[in-house]
């Protein structure tokens, strides 16, 4: 009994050694090159390192850019035969918007480093043809995807990887030359370019939304109001928003030219979106001039001497020199100014048109309406303006000039406050 | 999806190829043996087949045959009647010198019934999105909420659209009817956004099967602001992909035989949206000679 009991053991042994050898237990034990924080939650855990595991662990401190190569280091140099690569790209992938690397081209070919090198490549053309190491290429295919969602431009160290890893045939390799021809052709098509790093002032961020919204160069740009916070009387803090407009001098003059008894409208708040951020403006504007008040202005040719600004040629227009599309114009009625605040209220539109007083001084004769909306966000258009059941600045006309009456007469109290 | 199919870029995320994201939010291992069959039309995950023969989804109603009549030998009759006006119910002088056409126009609720509006609830997503007249009825306002959490149905991995197609034209017992803008070369738009980015898709008579979602893509930036903007859009430029895939053999857009345009927003940013559409025209643009905007003469990439 006693030397099959000693066979059993030494097969036992042996078999634990074989499955050390297939498994590569011995290499999972602690060495001198993982640092200290992993070495004793492995000793805590005898079960094979998920790789969530890793991350989470190291997330618990502090998540940035050196914590995340760290874990990469520890996973690379953990095994030689990187035994679950595959696992732990996905896992990485995953993890990095969390640690703030998702569009950072270094980590993303350190990841791809952590791939074994020409173990994946076809060595002939039969492998060349089916998908070989179809795992692997998939997760290359999806680390490149993901560069690609984030916008990551891969560099000439990306292709060396790929080249190494997968070959130059591999469908990484392909992913790869795709980003290359695509990413540039469109690099440039946006018309209206945003910066990647907005502004983080508000004030910075409202001039750069208005310049955008406003398509005119000659516009000029007026802060009213920069935010600030304030002790009243009675010892309270009052913030002030920040009101920042703009308007160009044809709107000046279309201000100017403006019938004083129609009565301007404040609308808004309508939405603009800058990438992520959504910001809101408000604009100034009237009802579209009808028909029969419309003026023909007289044509100055003193105006311009360089050129004439008007040609009255007669000549014999073909049928197919029409260029203008069939279709009636929009008349919306004129846009005077805009503005941007971050609080909307009426007392704060109220001090943006004081401040427009003092370079449109008709706006103190023109009746102002505000039609500030906070349900439905779009333009609005009054040519047949039904007034709706639940919006209660649209109320009866005698009564909205009475209270634009009272407004007025507000304005020199809240200027007052202003220069206190 | 093949890895040859996913190793393609994916048009809606070129869109925002400088523009920010928000994080993806799962990145799982695909599944390689799982192959879409082309010819199947998109079913969700989890979905059982209809098990039903072709014959059996027709609706044999008298009713609905006796309208059908009505409604087929009216447009069959206008289309006699026009043949003899000219092509397209124009004389022909006018059609051959004809240098920009206005193609949709939103003038009455009628126009609007022309357009399918859609987003990603079909696939199991939270989007919403509606089309309307606008306040004095002569625009076309597209609005909504984009959000781009995919369904939880352990595949769909992206999620987050919206979009606006114009039907299909149909001439008499339910032939397809197409535009042919072969005289023309730009596609000409006045629209307000409100500073997303939209992509406009049109899409073409194919002859094989395979070809059929084959889509041809451009991009729309919007201003925004409370002007109207004109774009201009040469059809030069347009892209092949098919579903949502960029192809890497490129061609130009055949112009003869056009079925549909479509708006599609995705820009992977969580919010209200709108675009409004004044008209959507064609026009001939004499300073714009390119042909094709991309390479033909090999493989994008060469491989």
């Amino acid at each position: 009994i006693g030397t099959l009991a000693i066979k059993h053991i030494t097969l036992l042994l042996s078999v634990k050694e074989l499955r050390h050898f297939h498994h590569s237990r011995a290499v999972l034990k602690i060495r001198p090159t993982a640092p200290v924080e992993f070495i004793e939650d492995k000793e805590k855990n005898k079960k094979p390192i998920v790789q969530d595991d890793l991350f989470e662990r190291v997330a618990k401190k502090n998540k940035t850019k050196a914590t995340f190569n760290r874990v990469v280091d520890v996973f690379t140099k953990q095994d030689v035969r990187r035994r679950g690569h595959v696992e732990f790209i996905y896992a990485a992938l995953k993890k990095m918007p969390e640690f703030g690397v998702e569009r950072d081209v270094t980590v993303y070919n350190k990841l791809l480093d952590v791939f074994p090198k020409e173990v994946f490549i076809p060595r002939n053309f039969i492998q060349t043809m089916f998908n070989h190491y179809p795992r692997q290429q998939e997760c290359g295919v999806q680390l490149l995807e993901q560069m690609e969602n984030y916008g990551v431009m891969p560099n000439v160290e990306t292709k060396v990887l790929l080249l190494q890893i997968f070959g130059p045939k591999g469908h990484p390799m392909r992913k790869y030359q795709r980003l290359m021809y695509w990413f540039p052709k469109f690099k440039h098509v946006n018309p209206y370019p945003v910066p990647l790093q907005l502004p983080e002032d508000p004030v910075d961020l409202a001039k750069f939304s208005l310049n955008r919204i406003a398509d005119d160069l000659d516009a000029k740009i007026t802060v009213y109001q920069m935010p600030c916070t304030d002790l009243n009387e009675s010892g309270q803090e009052i913030t002030f928003p920040h009101i920042v407009g703009i308007q160009s001098p044809s709107q000046i003059d279309l201000l100017a030219k403006h019938n004083p008894k129609r009565p301007v409208f404040v609308e808004g708040p309508f939405p603009l979106w800058l990438k992520k951020i959504c910001v809101y403006y408000y604009i100034l504007r009237a009802d579209p001039i009808p028909p029969e008040e419309k003026v023909e202005e007289p044509y100055d040719p003193e105006r311009c001497f360089d050129y004439p600004l008007q040609l009255d040629l007669d000549l014999d227009r073909d049928l197919g020199d029409e260029e203008n599309f069939d279709v009636e114009d929009l008349d919306e009625g004129p846009v005077f100014a805009m503005c941007m605040t971050n609080h909307g209220d009426q007392a704060t539109l109220n001090q943006w048109i004081s401040g427009l007083q003092e370079t449109n001084p008709i706006l103190g004769h023109i009746p102002t309406l505000f039609r500030l909306d906070s349900g439905t966000r779009e333009l609005q258009v009054s040519v047949d303006f039904k007034p709706g059941p639940n919006q209660e600045h649209q109320e009866s006309k005698p009564e909205t000039e009475e209270r634009t009456a009272e407004e007025v007469e507000e304005q020199p109290q809240i200027r007052h406050s202003m220069k206190q | 999806m093949s890895l040859a199919q996913i190793s393609r870029l994916s048009v809606t995320q070129l869109v925002l190829r400088s523009q920010s994201h928000h994080l993806l939010s799962s990145v799982y291992p695909l599944i390689i043996s799982k192959r879409t069959v082309i010819q199947e039309p998109y079913r969700r995950p989890g979905q059982p087949k209809e098990n039903k023969f072709p014959w059996e989804k027709i609706n044999f109603d008298l009713s609905k045959g006796l309208k059908g009549i009505k409604k087929n030998f009216a447009l069959l009759k206008k289309e006699f009647v026009e043949r003899w006006v000219g092509p397209e119910g124009k004389p022909i002088i006018e059609h051959m010198l004809e240098q920009n056409r206005v193609v949709w126009e939103f003038r009455g609720a009628e126009s609007l019934e022309e357009w399918t509006v859609s987003s990603d609830r079909e696939i199991g997503g939270q989007s919403e999105a509606y089309v309307k007249l606008g306040r004095n009825n002569n625009t076309c306002l597209l609005y909504g909420t984009l959000r781009s959490t995919p369904p939880r149905d352990g595949e769909t991995r992206y999620s987050g659209y919206c979009t606006m197609r114009s039907k299909q034209q149909l001439a008499s017992f339910d032939r397809k009817k197409h535009f042919d803008w072969t005289s023309f070369n730009t596609l000409h738009l006045r629209v307000r956004g409100d500073g997303r980015p939209w992509m406009i898709n049109i899409s073409c008579e194919t002859f094989f099967a395979h070809q059929k979602d084959d889509i041809y893509n451009y991009f729309l930036y919007t201003r925004g602001g409370p002007y109207w903007q004109d774009v201009k859009l040469p059809f030069s430029k347009f892209f092949l992909t098919h579903r949502g895939r960029i192809q890497d053999d490129q061609h130009c857009l055949w112009l003869d035989k056009v079925n549909t345009i479509g708006f599609t927003l995705g820009d992977k940013v969580d919010g209200p949206f709108q675009l409004e559409i004044d008209f959507i025209g064609v026009c001939k643009d004499y300073a714009h000679t390119e042909e094709f905007a991309y390479e033909v003469y090999k493989r994008n990439p060469e491989v």
